[in-house]
């Protein structure tokens, strides 16, 4: 992790903190958001132990918390989201809730990012979405990766509902059949691979 | 010019069969009906007489533009070309062809509003316009080369600062799918033969004057960056293709394809587009590569950056790099096109080695827009590439052609989606070579006329997406429903129309579309997700109705309805709304003509009615709901075997389409039986004497 640039960090009296704790931790979400990352609860401790570190400035394991959960009520563009094992930040100035969540999905491995992302397509959107979706940005997943998912959701509980469709062109097109009706899943994917490139 | 500004104020005519030459004052003679399209329909109305056909000396082409073009209004570089089209079946009926480019604005510097040509020149010759000095020039040098090399010819000439629209062998020789092309892609096409009727080569123009902006300028410059703040990415999609750090939606199929990581892999020093967003109204031009979208993520590396018309930031027409293509096929290695353009090459193979957005299929399409907008070849659509497959795979090409010439065509090259058989097919139907050459070149009606082929079974094969008159559906029911059928209808030529198209292909999720929906419209109904469709519903007739009016008003402005309109926005703090007012707030301020988007709005529908006044005059009947608005069989198939309005079913059905006639000619003031304007609605938007004229031909109900 590369140290971030903090640039106008008041120092302030923050009670049992020591004075610019929450400031810069503050700061760092809203760095790593402009970079389009999710930055952990861990991340930030380390970052602002190690910028306070000397024997009058240092945090205690008890102040952790304390300074994440100022950090989010007294600035209205950080936000913290649960999973992967841990608590993650991200700023609403440069990052959106539906990012920050695909961010997090990405974090929790291959299975959930492709599972996630199919079900909310089909339910928000209705409608499929093609393997090569995955393996663009900001998922990024290798062809590999995306292959040997769709294997292990085949073949684990809780996955029932991933199910694919191929066109008459040959792409293949994932859906939740829990969201999406097969028929019109299959109609959808035909028209975004071959039907709408025919109606320019 | 009674102090307006917008217009340059003159509409030029030129007389090729005498050499005369004369101005009129564009707002004496054609304000009410703005520029562009208007212009067109009045010309053709006022001079043309019924009968007349696309290649007499009597008919007319006119050359459009509108009080937008040459101000810096967003996307407003269009010039209409207006004509009795020679692809229209089976009776040439007036239509216009709409090309970007510079032309326009140059036009507009040079003092010109429109141009309108008339007669036949004794010889080839090309028309110059610097400013005041207007000359028919000899042409014999250049007659019988390509468009590039002719372009280059006068712009050795004029200067490299003017803009040229020539035709190529194509349009010389008479063959009705041909192109007039503008710079290096921007064409219109059907109508390039017009054009070589009159033995007009091309025309150069160029300007030293200015559009004066009636408002003030600090209001202008605030109106445009209003506009400009409004724009989304090419055809106005205003969600990105991929998750983006900025935005709350996504659509893997709009065109704004921008994405950190996606580069244009060509240009001298590579550039990464980013993540756009869009706040950021200066990168407006990197949100979209239009080559990716149509042909694959591969032709990334070989983008060397977007291009496009004058005053839009947009940059439709991808550049493209291919150096594979000088080697193997002695073509440039740099080529631009857009939309179909970009796919006329590999558009015409059923199998092509690694499939139409592989490599050889990537060079199929630099050798076929080369061809292309060289020869001036028009692909009516794509019409001209699936009837093609359709006539060689079902072995009518081998039944209607002489044993000698089929062997002429190297078919095994052809089976085998080889890009080297374009140069045996394409120069052919340029120089109307042969009976396969003359009958590609005739368009689709006169095509199945002359090989005695059936229009109605073209009609039932979904896959050809021919619709009628000898042209195919534009962004009709099986993408729009209801909305996309009757827009279908209208046009003597495919409808050309993205005002509907633009919108639900937004990018943003059917309950954002349906809120708009309803401040448009009226009714959330109005819209319907994809292979769902609903039955119909008067808020679709609405936005019918609206869709058509906003063409009419882009085409005659000279803003471009591929990119408009914008009444929906990238923008989350305006819950992604538009502006429906955006072109009255142009037009007012440009011109200084007080016109609120009512008033203007009702100037579009009488150019509209004008349209459908000479569609029905020229037709010699009123039955337009019979004989004119015809409804190809696909439309109500379904290889689902589903009934219409189920998931997954994308046919209409017949009785819900005849309510929807009903309800579209009723929101037009048109009679429902015949769907021709009622003589009342023609008064009503001021055309009194079309109503008069009409009604002593029995061709007005009352």
């Amino acid at each position: 992790m590369k140290d971030p640039i903090i640039k106008d960090v008041t120092v302030r009296d923050n009670g049992t903190l020591p004075g610019d704790a929450v400031a810069m931790a503050a700061a760092v979400v809203r760095e790593r958001s402009a970079d389009a990352l999710l930055v952990s609860a861990s991340e930030i401790t380390l970052y602002v132990q190690k910028r306070l570190a000397s024997p009058d400035t240092n945090i205690s394991c008890e102040d952790i918390p304390v300074m994440l959960t100022r950090m989010v009520d007294e600035n209205e563009d950080l936000h913290s989201l649960a999973g992967a094992g841990s608590q993650w930040y991200y700023s609403s100035r440069s990052m959106t809730d539906a990012y920050a969540n695909i961010l997090l999905q990405k974090l929790e491995g291959p299975v959930r990012l492709i599972a996630e992302t199919v079900r909310h397509n089909s339910s928000a959107y209705q409608r499929p979405v093609p393997l090569e979706l995955f393996m663009a940005p900001p998922f990024n997943l290798t062809h590999q990766q995306v292959f040997d998912g769709l294997e292990t959701m085949a073949a684990t509980d809780g996955y029932e509902d991933i199910a694919s469709t191929t066109t008459s062109a040959s792409g293949v097109y994932l859906y939740s059949t829990e969201r999406l009706e097969a028929d019109h899943a299959e109609m959808l994917a035909e028209w975004f691979h071959v039907g709408q490139a025919e109606n320019p | 010019m009674r102090g307006y500004g917008g217009w340059a104020g003159k509409v030029l005519s030129v007389d090729l069969s005498t050499g005369r030459i004369w101005c009129d004052d564009t707002i004496e003679r054609y304000k009410e009906y703005l520029g562009g399209t208007g212009i067109g329909y009045k010309v053709m109305w006022d001079e043309v007489p019924p009968g007349t056909k696309p290649y007499d000396p009597e008919n007319r082409i006119i050359f459009a533009t509108g009080p937008l073009a040459g101000t810096s209004a967003p996307s407003s570089g269009r010039t209409a070309i207006t004509t009795l089209w020679p692809t229209c079946w089976p009776v040439p009926l007036v239509a216009s062809g709409h090309m970007g480019g510079n032309f326009a604005a140059k036009l507009k510097y040079a003092g010109y509003d429109a141009i309108v040509i008339q007669g036949k020149a004794d010889r080839p010759v090309w028309l110059m316009i610097e400013d005041q000095k207007v000359e028919i020039h000899d042409a014999c040098s250049i007659w019988g080369q390509g468009i590039r090399s002719a372009t280059c010819a006068i712009a050795e000439i004029m200067g490299r600062d003017s803009a040229v629209a020539a035709i190529g062998q194509s349009g010389e020789n008479l063959v009705p799918l041909s192109i007039i092309l503008s710079g290096a892609s921007h064409s219109a096409g059907g109508i390039g033969s017009v054009m070589g009727s009159k033995n007009l080569k091309a025309i150069g123009v160029n300007g030293s004057g200015s559009i004066r902006i009636a408002g003030k300028k600090e209001e202008w410059e605030k109106l445009i960056k209003y506009h400009l703040s409004l724009l989304g990415a090419n055809n106005q999609h205003v969600a990105p293709s991929s998750p983006q750090p900025w935005a709350e939606y996504y659509d893997p199929t709009t065109r704004w394809n921008a994405s950190r990581g996606h580069r244009w892999g060509a240009a001298a020093h590579p550039v990464d587009t980013g993540t756009c967003d869009p706040h950021d109204v200066n990168r407006i031009a990197y949100r979209s590569n239009t080559a990716a979208f149509f042909l694959g993520d591969g032709v990334w590396r070989h983008t060397v950056r977007g291009n496009g018309c004058a005053s839009c930031p947009v940059r439709c027409h991808t550049i493209l790099k291919v150096p594979s293509v000088s080697t193997k096929y002695g073509i440039p290695a740099v080529g631009q096109n857009t939309c179909v353009g970009l796919k006329f090459g590999a558009n015409f193979f059923k199998n092509i080695p690694g499939g139409l957005k592989g490599a050889v299929g990537l060079e199929a399409n630099m050798v076929g827009l080369h061809l292309a907008d060289d020869l001036g070849v028009w692909c009516n659509y794509g019409q001209l590439q699936r009837d093609f497959i359709k006539l060689y795979y079902g072995g009518v090409i081998k039944k209607k052609l002489s044993v000698r010439e089929y062997g002429r065509y190297s078919w095994s090259k052809y089976e085998k989606g080889d890009p080297a058989f374009l140069f045996e097919l394409l120069p052919r139907i340029a120089a109307k070579e042969g009976e396969l050459g003359t009958v590609l070149g005739l368009g689709a009606g006169y095509m199945l006329e002359r090989w005695n082929l059936s229009e109605e079974e073209w009609g039932k094969d979904k896959k050809l997406g021919y619709w009628k008159m000898g042209h195919p559906k534009h962004h009709g029911s099986d993408e729009a429903g209801q909305c996309g059928l009757l827009i279908n209808l209208i046009y003597n030529r495919d409808a050309v129309c993205h005002s509907h198209t633009n919108f639900i292909k937004n990018g943003l999720p059917l309950h954002v579309q349906k809120r708009l929906a309803t401040e448009l419209w009226g009714s959330p109904e109005a819209v319907d997700g994809l292979g769902d469709f609903k039955p119909m519903h008067r808020s679709k007739a609405r936005m019918a109705k609206w869709a058509l009016m906003r063409k009419e008003l882009h085409d005659s402005l000279s803003l471009c309805n591929w990119m408009g309109p914008w009444v929906a926005s990238p923008l989350r703090e305006r819950g992604y709304a538009g502006d429906d007012s955006i072109e009255s707030m142009l037009y007012k301020l440009a011109t200084g003509d007080n016109k609120d988007r009512e008033e203007l709005d009702a100037v579009a529908e009488r150019i509209f009615l004008l349209h459908r006044a000479l569609t029905i005059r020229d037709m010699g009947t009123k039955e337009m709901r019979t004989r004119h608005d015809k409804i190809p069989e696909w439309v109500y198939k379904d290889k689902s075997g589903k009934p219409p309005f189920t998931k997954g079913a994308v046919h209409m059905d017949r009785n819900d389409i005849q309510v929807a006639r009903d309800m579209f000619y009723e929101e037009l003031g048109w009679d429902k039986a015949t769907g021709a304007p009622t003589r009342r609605t023609y008064r009503k938007f001021g055309l009194g004497d079309v109503a008069d004229e009409l009604a002593k031909r029995k061709l007005a109900p009352a």
